[in-house]
């Protein structure tokens, strides 16, 4: 009988990923090679790319710029299937050309008697970006324009921060003062 | 004085200290291990001075045995809101960031004038965070918890003060107001506070939040202590550019005169509706015993409180850009999208919000042509749980830490001075209720106070802790 998510397997795999993650940040392309199986059997299809053969996967890998350093692990789960097999499937966060964007990863891991666990099969998409709404493309721009990093982490309580000051302030704005009415002044000279 | 029986209000410590029936060193001993035995069950204390505290109690018991004044509050034993520099120590306000500061060279103005008085400083007391909270549930020091029901918030910015003065640990500490941060505390202790006239004390030497609205005050246990220390801290100063020129009006001795002639009235409209019964009961309770009927209304009070949101976000961002941008990690997440937001609020608003300030202020000149004192509730609900997250506000479930403010911050848009009355109703958790005045009205507002506070409807005994 098939044994589901034995412990000690589903922490060995998830060690593997979180290793595997810490490589990919780091773009440690020797490394990124080794979690592969070394097989032309092994497949890996990228958000853009179709590479089938651990040749074909590592050739992408050393030929390609990137910097990952501002992905995020939100969300891993590791199903053990047996003692040797495994699917790792994973949600993060990424920046694609400076904008943030939720992203999904999936590994078949297998595990070899000579070798360990090694990826045999992976796929990598993102969501398709949604348009910003405009508290999210003004937040975006005026902290670019004015030099404030927004972490992402941080993004979503300050959108939700400048709609609520719009929505306080509608009334406000709406108000209509006489136009003599200027701020007072405090400036003493 | 029987140390047995403390903790008394800080007239009556002063009046024995000079009267000799105790020394100042026997009451800051008390109040010291006081302190240390109740902490573990409050945290309103971040820092406590009591080196200094020693010295400036010893300071005061010298001078009364050499026969010399000791000043008008010997013996007077407070704590600050820890926003406010004190000599040798680092001002944190509230913050982790601030932590890396070098301790304050000099004391803020009102601790020089406190030790001036003969009052002595017993620490520091924790606040929201750069004072934008009205909660005190801090994510570097801690929640500080109400002595009145130690499983409820002492209320915010200002809450280490409420605290310290609800749980008898102090007779007085100066907070600061700038959208409720003193009436608010002293709504949920069930103690006295008075926010004055904006530009009425000095601010100097304290770290600020809205350059437009922030003010500085005493939350207390005795209308005659708030006065008394009222009186200790007013005068012009010049290391405060918006404090005013205008001379100190002492109020100490005025207290007593009583309320005839006054024409008082309670706030309708906007500030008559929303938030727990007990909240409107408390208006009532001391409407009906200073025999007021009238009502009277502000004009569009909700747009008064949009200009004070507005104002708040857009100066406290502002003033906060630098850490913003290098440390944004290390702010307290209550705090840090809420500073972030006002960095990026559109100048226009802003404006408006102020020009809307000078309008509105002619509007309420106005209506106090025809009345001195307004009655309203400071907070639209007692202090709630430390986990509790919303508030019923007219039927709508609405967050709660955003609403608690909606009685104080139009108040707080004119910089009108106020007194928080306590009113502690049978079976019903103390509620404050707000006694408004026009500018530079301090005395009248103190006079009613007493008042309310001789004829027993307004008081703030201290907690019964059970430790």
């Amino acid at each position: 009988m098939l044994e589901i998510n034995a412990p000690d397997v589903v922490a060995e795999v998830t060690a593997c990923c979180e290793a595997y993650e810490r490589a990919l940040v780091t773009n440690d392309v020797p490394a990124l090679h080794a979690f592969f199986w070394d097989s032309p059997h092994t497949i890996r299809f990228g958000a853009a790319e179709q590479l089938y053969g651990a040749g074909e996967i590592s050739a992408f890998r050393s030929s390609r710029v990137i910097n990952f350093a501002g992905r995020k692990s939100r969300r891993l789960t590791v199903l053990a299937l047996g003692r040797d097999t495994a699917v790792a499937m994973l949600e993060f966060s990424a920046l694609v050309n400076g904008s943030p964007r939720h992203g999904r990863q999936t590994q078949v891991w297998a595990r070899f008697p000579d070798l360990g666990w090694r990826v045999t099969a992976a796929h990598v998409s993102h969501v398709p970006p949604t348009p910003p709404t405009t508290w999210q493309a003004y937040a975006d721009s005026a902290a670019t324009a004015i030099g404030l990093p927004l972490s992402p982490d941080h993004r979503p309580g300050v959108v939700a921060n400048l709609e609520a000051t719009a929505s306080i302030a509608k009334p406000l704005l709406e108000f209509k003062l006489p136009a003599d009415v200027e701020i007072a002044p405090v400036f003493v000279p | 004085m029987n140390l047995d029986t403390f903790p008394a209000t800080g007239v009556e410590v002063v009046e024995a200290v000079r009267s000799r029936q105790a020394t100042a060193r026997e009451v800051t001993e008390a109040l010291l291990a006081r302190i240390e035995a109740t902490h573990a069950a409050i945290n309103a204390f971040t820092t406590v001075t009591a080196e200094r505290a020693l010295a400036e109690a010893d300071a005061v018991d010298a001078a009364i045995a050499a026969g010399r004044d000791p000043g008008p509050l010997a013996g007077l034993p407070y704590s600050l809101k820890n926003l406010f520099d004190i000599e040798g120590v680092v001002t944190v306000a509230g913050s982790k960031i601030n932590r890396d500061d070098q301790p304050a060279l000099r004391d803020a103005t009102c601790v020089a004038r406190m030790r001036s008085a003969g009052a002595i400083c017993l620490g520091a007391v924790n606040m929201g965070e750069y004072a934008y909270d009205f909660v005190t549930i801090n994510a570097h020091d801690g929640a500080t918890h109400n002595p009145r029901d130690l499983a409820r918030s002492a209320g915010g910015s200002s809450g280490g003060s409420g605290a310290s003065v609800a749980a008898g640990l102090c007779a007085i500490s100066i907070g600061t107001d700038t959208n409720g941060s003193i009436r608010v505390p002293s709504s949920f202790c069930g103690i006295w506070g008075l926010k004055p006239t904006y530009s009425r004390l000095s601010r100097a030497g304290s770290f600020p939040f809205v350059d437009s609205l922030d003010t500085i005050g005493p939350l207390g246990r005795s209308v005659a202590d708030l006065a008394a220390t009222y009186d200790a801290i007013a005068g012009p100063d010049p290391r405060d550019p918006v404090c005013t020129p205008r001379p100190p009006e002492p109020v100490r001795h005025l207290i007593d005169d009583g309320i005839g002639g006054l024409r008082i009235g309670v706030l309708g409209g906007y500030f008559s509706e929303g938030g727990a019964p007990v909240a409107h009961d408390a208006v009532r309770h001391v409407a009906r015993s200073l025999g007021v009927t009238r009502e009277v209304e502000l004009p569009v009070p909700e747009r008064a409180r949009a200009a004070a949101y507005v104002i708040s976000t857009t100066e406290g961002g502002s003033l906060h850009f630098d850490r913003l941008k290098t440390r944004a990690a290390d702010f307290d997440p209550a705090a840090r999208d809420r500073f972030l937001a006002g960095v990026l609020t559109p100048a226009d608003w802003y404006l408006h919000a102020q020009r809307f300030r000078q309008w509105w202020r002619g509007q309420v000149a106005h209506v106090f042509r025809d009345v001195d004192v307004l009655l309203a509730p400071a907070t639209p609900i007692p202090a709630p749980l430390l986990d509790q997250q919303t508030l019923t506000f007219k039927g709508r479930e609405l967050p709660l830490r955003p609403n608690i403010g909606v009685f104080t911050q139009p108040i707080t848009l004119v910089g009108l001075p106020v007194v928080a009355a306590p009113v502690h109703l049978p079976g019903e958790l103390p509620v404050a209720v707000q006694l408004v005045g026009a500018p530079f009205t301090e005395t009248i507002l103190l006079r009613v106070a007493r008042e309310l506070e001789r004829r027993g409807v307004c008081t703030a005994p201290a907690a019964t802790l059970t430790d």
